[in-house]
């Protein structure tokens, strides 16, 4: 007897039907992910006419493509264009670099050592943050001798305020504290940030936003990578540790080479990011620390409307380093996220 | 020097990322917070605050502001009363349940808040919406954030489970569904701008033959707000797909098939073997998803700049408005009102949910 | 190739632990640990899993803290001394095999650690490559090594830096049991030629019977006994020993001492000298006894099984709850089910304490 369409024809596989079902599903969600893409590649190609006079689709057959777009952005404004690249690339390189650096740093030592602040120091630290802003900000104080006596007060009765009521918190607490910050919307701290670098002249630089980047995504590379620190075996640490290596050192020779899956996916996920990031850069930059997204979303701003051409080829070469990255690293993601997030 | 060095260098590892921290996020959280109550006036180069109490809050949420961040309020109708009601009760059961069962003082507050909470959206829903007025930033983003994550959750599991299966090519769809979480939001706001285009954009065929040629999607509220959920979900569905596939191979092969070998079948496999085991990281991908679709803003301000009105107007979105009319002390107070709303339902989402999940798992 | 050996015979240190405790929160995990270890001694912490013996190594390493108590080494107090500054050298369970590095990398670690000059460093790990055999593999990673070149390399590893101190944790426990034998041989061999004192923990009292000079063994984390293998085999101080020692272990019957003679069920025969006791019990050892005919022997029960070693016939008998196996040559035969008697030598027997467990001995 043959059998039917709806049952399998060796074991372990699928029924011809459910096969194509499956296809079905899979190659329509593909066309839906990858038309826009196409569409966007296309119209960068098109004269404004082509654009303008209804939608062609197949270049050579609708309509004749055209340079003239990346002309215009590659020529004409190259100026424009190479800063906000090279703006970008410097950023979120030494951004996510700095990130993951103190994010694993931090990650690994709660992993293996065991913390135990003192809850009423950092409530007492917390109030003397808060009197401290209240005086600056609104009784006009000079910040810098405020700034003193908060260091002064802290020190001095740090140790007298945490005698009062000992309860300690531990490693965990700490981790979600850090983690928790993630939670907090940009848009509710990207004011007073506005206002810091402002206050310290570091306003459009690449210092302040490669700062703010590095913070923004620190709770990603500690969730991440405290995970993946705790999954690899304490036995190899100990081992260097009684052969005399310092934390630095076991970190360095040992941990980090043990780590690169869950590095690579984490510093993907970083990269991709601090290049897409738009709110703070928009705070943060005005010309010269100017940031492919908002060179991307200032041409939206000209008398003529959206060029439509143009603006896909800024997306366009903002879109190809990542997604050269992402293909390249994909096997690292699934399993670096694997063992650090999916675990979690 | 050394011996002190190797006792401390566990604190030195963890200090730069406190500090970085403490001065990135505490401490602007506090001077948001101060500047949420300040009125601040600029005058000349620099600005002078003075406290403002409650002021600031109080115009959202009974003053001028209160259409903008809520929404309108109208009597409300029948199916609101029956809406809220049925809601209202069913809360008041589940508290009532949980203080028969296992009440502890600090499970109890706890639960008071997301009773408060829900109970509040829920009468915001009904006096607004499903009294026939129009709802203000707070409905758009929790639309944005229940059916946006609904959506992407639904058909990311879906593909995930689909990719999981052994079949040619699922490396290559792996890839190509991963793509785009890559582009910038500001990309998608600008690609999908093209593509809703009835006029030019590649589907204006299909508008023109079904009568809408003349129509846009940015006039039409709920057309809009839903123009932006497909867009942002086209975005991230990839995320959900790339985590839960990671989950759904860390199944163990052997389970299934000592599941095949018992005779169940291919949905039994699913339900009482498969999801049961990716069930702790799907609430933990859902978490995820939920606090960054808290934070939408570029996507409305690219796509719609927030209309047709405030239809489709983020609350992050309002208070960066109102930083760019140079209205410090409102855009401070409506970035903590969601601060606090993401915290509220983000805690109680992660209590009641993901630590529920993963309590349950042995 | 010999100077190191003869280096290192002059290094080697002694080792004293006075009334050592851990506690992790409530749970007393190693009770009042005192313990002597001389310079160049092969000392074995022998006990169940769970005993505590591995957090006794552990505390010596300085991988966890000590709770109460002192640790020295040398003439050094070691208590609260960072692992780096102890000058000793560990073999893991895992080996711990740094995966990424290759095997000659592996074992220079230590030597990088320390800053040695490149040409002596590799000079250094040839010397302990070829001590170990392993001067061949040097670029190999150890994940292309079988498990045998694994536990060489981490022993290259521990020797190379010519620690005064050995501490190994259950190094062969991952091996196949053809290859334990011969890396104890040599393992054996080795800790003889450089005379490093070590500290060894296993569960396998194999292990402990051939490699060490004593052997201390634990229970629930407490010391139970300390002597050479010979005397914690011959001569236990309390039933746990008895019983744990020895494959198979030494019989048990529970009676009681009247006017000198020792009454279980089915048995009679002379206390040695240990004075009236009500709950004792008797043991003794698979080899020290004979099947006999029935009411030929100390106690007659009936036979349970009958298996061949190869060697040897182990016979085991059942009476009531209890069962005893003797050891008999490997011809002997007899039918399980028939009833037969056991001899043994009187004088050999051991009783104890059923109470609390304790060896009785003859006041005399």
């Amino acid at each position: 007897m043959k059998p039917s369409l709806f049952q399998p024809r060796k074991i372990g596989e699928m029924a011809p039907a459910s096969k194509i079902v499956l296809y079905a599903i899979l190659l329509s969600w593909a066309l839906f992910v990858i038309f826009p893409i196409y569409w966007l590649l296309i119209t960068s190609v098109k004269t404004p006419a082509a654009v303008n006079e209804g939608p062609f689709f197949i270049p050579w057959v609708d309509f004749q493509p055209s340079l003239h777009a990346w002309q215009d952005l590659f020529v004409d404004d190259f100026a424009d264009t190479f800063r906000a690249y090279a703006n970008s690339i410097i950023i979120s390189l030494i951004a996510t670099g700095l990130s993951v650096l103190v994010g694993s740093m931090a990650a690994y030592s709660l992993s293996r050592i065991e913390f135990a602040p003192n809850l009423i120091t950092i409530l007492y630290f917390v109030a003397l943050l808060v009197g401290a802003c209240v005086a600056v900000g609104v009784y006009g104080a000079n910040l810098w001798l405020t700034l003193a006596v908060v260091v002064a007060m802290f020190f001095l009765l740090a140790r007298a305020v945490g005698r009062l009521y000992t309860v300690r918190l531990k490693n965990g607490d700490i981790l979600f504290w850090i983690i928790s910050q993630r939670i907090l919307a940009p848009i509710v701290v990207v004011v007073p940030i506005y206002m810091m670098f402002q206050s310290v002249r570091m306003l459009d630089t690449h210092l302040a936003i490669i700062l703010t980047y590095a913070v923004i995504n620190l709770p990603i590379v500690v969730w991440l990578m405290y995970d993946f620190f705790n999954s690899i075996p304490r036995d190899l640490e100990e081992s260097a540790q009684l052969d005399g290596a310092t934390m630095i050192m076991t970190f360095r020779e040992i941990v980090l080479p043990l780590s690169r899956t869950g590095l690579a996916a984490t510093t993907l996920l970083v990269m991709i990011f601090s290049w897409n990031e738009y709110l703070f850069a928009l705070f943060l930059s005005t010309t010269k620390a100017q940031t492919l997204p908002i060179l991307v979303a200032a041409m939206n701003a000209g008398e003529r409307g959206i060029l439509w051409w143009t603006m896909s080829v800024a997306i366009i070469i903002m879109i190809i380093p990542v997604v050269a990255l992402a293909v390249v690293l994909q096997k690292y993601i699934s399993k670096g996220l694997l063992v650090g997030a999916v675990k979690g | 020097m050394d011996q002190w060095l190797d006792k401390h260098m566990g604190r030195l590892f963890l200090a730069p990322a406190v500090v970085l921290i403490l001065v990135f996020s505490i401490f602007p959280l506090v001077a948001s917070l101060i500047l949420a109550f300040s009125r601040i006036r600029f005058s000349g180069g620099g600005f002078r605050m003075r406290f403002a109490g409650w002021r600031n809050f109080d115009k959202q949420f009974f003053g001028s502001e209160q259409f903008h961040l809520l929404g309108t309020f109208g009597p409300l109708s029948i199916i609101a009363w029956i809406v809220g009601i049925t809601a209202t009760a069913a809360l008041i059961w589940w508290m009532y349940r949980y203080c028969k069962t296992h009440f502890t003082v600090f499970g109890f507050v706890g639960r008071l808040i997301t009773f408060s909470m829900a109970i509040c959206l829920v009468w915001l829903f009904a006096g607004t919406l499903l009294s026939g007025r129009a709802f203000g930033t707070v409905g758009t983003t929790l639309f944005y954030v229940v059916i946006g994550c609904g959506i992407q959750f639904v058909i990311g599991t879906a593909l995930a489970f689909a990719c999981s299966q052994h079949i040619a090519g699922s490396r290559t769809f792996r890839v190509v569904f991963f793509v785009p979480m890559m582009i910038t939001p500001i990309g998608v706001g600008y690609i999908f701008r093209m593509m809703a285009d009835t006029t030019k954009g590649p589907f204006s065929g299909v508008w023109q033959w079904v009568g809408l040629g003349n129509w846009s999607w940015a006039t039409d509220p709920w057309a809009a707000r839903i123009f932006i959920i497909i867009a942002d979900s086209w975005q991230w569905i990839p995320f959900v797909f790339i985590m839960m596939l990671a989950a759904f191979e860390s199944v163990p092969k052997d389970l299934n098939e000592a599941a095949d070998i018992d005779g169940a079948g291919k949905w039994m496999t699913f339900r009482e073997i498969i999801w049961p085991q990716v069930l702790p990281i799907a609430a933990t991908v859902m978490l995820i998803r939920v606090i960054e679709a808290f934070k939408i803003v570029d996507l409305p301000n690219i796509m719609t700049s927030g209309g047709p009105g405030i239809a489709t107007e983020s609350v992050s979105l309002q208070s960066y408005y109102a930083w760019r009319s140079l209205d410090l002390g409102s855009a401070s107070a409506i970035a903590y009102i969601l601060l606090f709303i993401t915290v509220v339902i983000c805690v109680s989402f992660f209590n009641l949910v993901v630590l529920a999940r993963v309590r349950a798992k042995p | 190739m010999n100077a190191p050996a003869v280096d290192m015979k002059a290094s080697a240190k002694g080792i004293s632990i006075q009334a050592m405790n851990k506690f992790y929160g409530g749970f007393h995990a190693l009770k009042d640990l005192t313990l002597d270890v001389a310079p160049g001694e092969f000392l074995v912490l022998l006990g169940p899993s769970g005993c505590g013996k591995s957090t006794a190594l552990r505390m010596i390493a300085g991988l966890e803290s000590i709770s109460t108590g002192t640790l020295t080494i040398g003439d050094q107090d070691a208590t609260h001394v960072l692992p780096k500054y102890r000058d000793i050298a560990m073999v893991f369970q895992s080996y711990a095999l740094y995966p990424h590095k290759t095997v000659g990398e592996n074992i220079g670690f230590p030597l990088k650690v320390a800053k040695m000059p490149k040409p002596e460093m590799d000079a250094t790990i040839l010397a302990a490559a070829e001590q170990v055999e392993l001067e061949e593999l040097l670029d190999r990673l150890p994940s292309q090594l079988s498990g045998g070149q694994r536990q060489r390399v981490a022993l290259a590893r521990a020797i190379v830096r010519r620690p005064s101190v050995f501490l190994m944790d259950e190094p062969l426990s991952n091996l196949d049991a053809k290859l334990r034998g011969n890396m104890r041989a040599e393992l054996k061999h080795m800790q003889n030629t450089l005379g490093i004192t070590t500290v060894y923990v296993t569960h396998d009292q194999i292990e402990a019977m051939t490699l060490a000079h004593r052997v201390a063994i634990m229970k629930d984390g407490e010391l139970q006994q300390l002597g050479t293998p010979k005397e914690v085999y011959s001569d236990p101080a309390n039933l746990f020993v008895a019983g744990f020692m020895g494959s198979p272990p030494m019989n048990f019957v529970s009676g009681a001492i009247e006017n000198g003679t020792f009454t279980g069920p089915g048995v009679s025969l002379p206390s040695n000298g240990i004075g009236d006791q009500t709950d004792v019990t008797l043991g003794f050892r698979p080899e020290d006894c004979t099947v006999v005919p029935t009411g030929a022997g100390h106690l007659d029960a009936q036979i349970f099984t009958l298996e061949m070693t190869g060697d040897q016939s182990l016979v085991t008998f059942r009476t009531g709850e209890n069962s005893m196996v003797v050891k008999m040559p490997k011809d002997f035969d007899a039918m399980p089910g028939s009833d037969a008697g056991i001899a043994f030598d009187a004088a050999s027997a051991c009783f104890f304490d059923n109470a609390t467990g304790q060896r009785l001995r003859s006041s005399g």
